[in-house]
């Protein structure tokens, strides 16, 4: 299966919809299985896809395991979907490896931490005006009763005024694009993955078709499903013992929802006390330095590793680089840096070649976007929540979204480190709340670092493809 | 310096009791201190694990998995002095077991020695440190980096690197506690690390003496093991997850530092592959004695010890590793780093993923052979790390840094040598 499905596909897996700058996610919760049911079926013409182009309005949709389970999904079924988006986000061990502890432990969460708040559906709204999005989700609301559905929470993205995310830093650079798709046409030839990376079914990075959810032959007598790939040409009759399965998974994939909000006046007050000249002044461009060395960009978006020493705009995008010829020891980019814990390219070894592409198996498309207003002044607090809704598409959460988690962005010992984790969105612990800012001859060790960012809400979700829409709406 | 990697493998009789047993060890509020295994008092101890394997055909096992300095003999000494009470109401659910009382040293040591399985094949990340060392390293290391917090404190860091170097040597040898570290020794003398390649060059020239015998049955080989890998079969399946569900909640709870795992397969039915399996194994330790002994596997840099074990008489394979990082990265770098040398090892084994020309494909479908290595993942009951906080590469630094002290540098390699920080 090479050529891409487009019109089977929710759109947003093709588009972060840039064109349509308002947005909001809307929780539901399934009270009645067979009205919600037939509700889905009437939305499933509105879903956008995407093989068009929206200007007014999209809209896409997502589910929990427990949301399949109420709108009657036979258990057979949910047994071929992923553990850990069986088990969901908020398990002990997934706890353990997410860093959701202390502040960010899933009972503090204000949705998906207990059974009570979590969600079964997700819809995700976009507008290109306030008006537009509004008029939508009025729209939507007056069929949820009828629907079997109550909505929990509805999570304004509201309008940014531009890409850069509450810390100041320009945001969504360095994205993997499809192979086959449109952006891929433009990409680096190291940003291209394989589409089975995010699309069940399609080839994965290791050849073989992503491994999605499925359905007994049995469990689909209208035929609305097609057949499931083979995993390799040599499967046949005689040496596998189950029948070929219906593909419910292709052109799906796992959404990763993460609400994570930004202490803002923290983060710069934290690094003006970091960067204090010895006559007790503040040094505001120190402190800018500092925070660029825990990102790893800087505010604009030119790479350290590329620009240590100023913010180049001619470099604001740029993702043409790796660490391995031109920063080996995090002189320029931190070993620890966000942008280098969350891919860290060609560093980890033996050589750069197999260390990129093993990096490569672990590339998430993010499809998020910030919430709430910029802070006047980002030393001042105004009390009011903001942060980033931090979504992302893969076709394996373990080998994706946990792996970056666990492996890098938590991990203590990241890139020869010892005992500190990702300056900002890492979990810290007393005791070992320190960055290591490396440098010639002499590396600087920021201590008593603080949680600038908190886990507010998150889960899996399942985000079928549009004839997968269809099979649960008429199950 | 040598270190021993050998696992004691015994039936099982009273299964619950030991299943009790090490659940009080493992469950202990303060482990590693615990009512049965004093493992801080072995002071050569550097991991172990106790995994009770119950199996449908072969019965129940106990693998009590040792990683230990010096030889044997030594350590069983050890063992008997430190926890003779606790092994003792261990093996005592053991089969023929025949000590009377702890006090019983000869039956119990006798006993020990009679189950000790060497295995066929093994690794080792940090050859040479004894645990006296790494422990020592990492006390030195913290004070370098804590002394050197003030260097940068006062303002000091862009001093030249000759001058921070002077003051870091001045800093050690101030420090009584620190005094070991002036008189530093090789991690291997010269006859350990020259012996393992004058063995690995004897069987090169062996074999290349033996070629023309040797490629006629290289080529029989080949043909008998294509026919039989065309037609075994496979699984399309991805595994039993709540075996695999139940795996995971026993992991990374060293804040994701170091895991275990303990496997077993059941090697494929017949000669052939016993002997393939047997002489794979053979080969890759002959050459992991002499060429992987810098902290690497073919190139993977996370295993602390690992073994190969075949046991029942050539029928299974057991599998023990002590590696850094979690399950998922671990079994990445595998298909990454040696995919290859995995697939030789385990595509001899039943339900592996397809395999060509034992080399080729198997661990490459990455989604399937992970699979089958949950499948064939055991639970680890009791596992036990001297230092659960140090990763290979971790303590190969510390050491680095240490062996270069006090050694005389030039400016160039005085920078190098800071950047280690």
């Amino acid at each position: 299966m090479a050529e891409l499905e487009r019109s089977d596909m929710q759109g947003i897996v093709m588009s972060g919809y840039g064109h349509l700058p308002c947005a909001s996610y809307v929780l539901l919760s399934v009270a009645d299985g067979a009205r919600a049911r037939g509700w889905l079926g009437r939305l499933t013409a509105d879903i956008t896809t995407a093989e068009v182009k929206q200007e007014g309005t999209s809209i896409n949709i997502a589910f929990t395991v427990r949301g399949l389970a109420r709108l009657d999904l036979h258990d057979g079924t949910l047994a071929t979907f992923s553990r850990a988006f069986r088990e969901g986000m908020a398990t002990e061990h997934r706890s353990r490896i997410l860093g959701d502890a202390e502040d960010n432990a899933p009972s503090n969460w204000d949705w998906g931490g207990t059974d009570a708040n979590a969600p079964d559906i997700l819809l995700m709204l976009f507008g290109c005006e306030e008006a537009a999005l509004d008029e939508l989700i009025g729209r939507l609301r007056a069929g949820f009763a009828e629907g079997g559905i109550s909505e929990l929470r509805a999570l304004g993205a509201g309008r940014q005024s531009d890409s850069h995310e509450h810390f100041g830093f320009a945001d969504g650079i360095g994205q993997p694009a499809i192979e086959g798709s449109p952006q891929a046409e433009k990409a680096l030839p190291k940003n291209i993955i394989k589409p089975g990376e995010v699309l069940f079914s399609y080839q994965n990075d290791y050849g073989k078709p992503a491994d999605g959810p499925l359905v007994a032959p049995a469990l689909d007598p209208q035929n609305l499903l097609p057949d499931a790939p083979p995993i390799d040409d040599t499967q046949t009759a005689s040496t596998t013992t189950t029948p070929i399965q219906r593909d419910l998974g292709r052109n799906g994939t796992y959404l990763v929802f993460r609400q994570l909000a930004q202490h803002v006046s923290k983060f710069w007050l934290f690094l003006d006390k970091a960067t204090r000249r010895p006559d007790g002044q503040d040094d505001r461009a120190a402190a800018v330095r500092l925070a660029s060395k825990f990102v790893g960009r800087w505010p604009n978006g030119a790479p350290l590793a590329k620009s240590p020493d100023t913010d180049d705009p001619a470099l604001s995008n740029d993702d043409d680089f790796g660490y391995y010829e031109r920063d080996p020891h995090g002189f320029k980019c931190p070993i620890g840096a966000h942008i280098r814990r969350s891919n860290p390219r060609d560093s980890l070894g033996p050589d750069p070649e197999t260390a990129l592409k093993s990096a490569n198996r672990h590339r998430l498309l993010r499809r998020g976007r910030s919430y709430g207003h910029r802070l006047l002044d980002p030393r001042v607090d105004d009390g009011d929540p903001r942060g980033l809704h931090f979504i992302c598409l893969n076709s394996d959460i373990e080998r994706q979204f946990e792996f970056v988690q666990l492996t890098w962005i938590n991990n203590p010992v990241f890139g020869g480190l010892n005992g500190e984790v990702d300056p900002l969105i890492g979990h810290l612990k007393k005791g070992d709340a320190l960055v290591t800012v490396p440098a010639d001859p002499l590396r600087t060790r920021v201590h008593d670092m603080q949680r600038f960012v908190t886990v507010r809400g998150g889960a899996y979700f399942f985000m079928p493809g549009i004839k997968a829409l269809r099979y649960l709406a008429n199950l | 310096m040598k270190h021993t990697v050998m696992t004691f493998i015994t039936k099982v009789e009273r299964v619950k009791e030991l299943e009790a047993i090490l659940e009080e060890i493992a469950r202990a509020p303060e482990f590693p201190v615990n009512p049965h295994l004093p493992f801080d008092d072995l002071k050569r101890l550097h991991f172990a694990s106790l995994v009770l394997h119950e199996d449908k055909s072969f019965g129940a096992y106990l693998i009590f998995e040792n990683n230990f300095d010096g030889d044997l003999e030594d350590y069983l000494e050890d063992l008997h002095a430190q926890a003779a009470a606790g092994l003792h109401r261990i093996y005592s659910c053991c089969r023929d077991y025949p000590a009377a009382s702890a006090a019983d040293r000869a039956h119990m040591l006798g006993y020990l020695r009679r189950h000790v399985v060497r295995p066929n094949a093994y690794h080792v990340g940090n050859v040479g440190r004894s645990l006296e060392r790494v422990r020592q390293e990492d006390a030195l290391q913290d004070g370098l980096e804590t002394f050197l917090d003030d260097v940068v404190e006062q303002g000091q860091a862009s001093a030249p690197p000759s001058t921070i170097r002077q003051k870091i040597q001045g800093y050690v040898r101030g420090v009584p506690a620190f005094a070991w570290a002036l008189r530093a020794e090789p991690r291997r003398t010269t006859a350990e690390w020259l012996v393992p390649y004058l063995k690995l060059g004897l069987a090169a020239l062996v074999a290349l003496f033996a070629l023309p015998v040797l490629i006629p049955l290289l080529i029989i080989w080949l043909v008998v093991l294509r026919c039989k890998e065309r037609r075994d079969s496979v699984q399309s399946t991805l595994g039993d997850q709540e075996h695999a569900a139940e795996l995971v909640r026993r992991e990374d709870h060293t804040r994701i530092v170091q895991n275990h795992m303990a496997s077993f397969t059941d090697i494929k039915p017949g000669a052939f592959r016993r002997m393939t399996l047997r002489a794979v194994l053979w080969v890759i330790n002959i050459i992991a004695r002499a060429v992987f002994t810098k902290g690497k596997l073919s190139g993977i840099p996370s295993i602390h010890f690992a073994h190969w074990s075949m046991i029942d008489n050539g029928r299974r394979l057991l599998f023990v590793s002590n590696f850094d990082g979690s399950w998922e990265n671990y079994l990445d770098d595998f298909i990454d780093k040696a995919a290859g040398g995995l697939t030789a090892i385990w595509s001899n084994t039943g339900g592996f993923p397809r395999t060509r020309w034992l080399i080729k494909e198997g661990a490459r479908d990455g989604a399937r052979f992970k699979a089958y290595a949950r499948d064939s993942q055991t639970y680890t009951n009791v596992w036990y790390s001297a230092y659960p906080n140090l990763t290979v590469e971790a303590i190969d630094k510390n050491s680095s840094i240490r062996e270069d002290l006090f050694t005389p540098l030039d400016d160039a390699r005085t920078r190098f040598w800071l950047w280690r920080f």
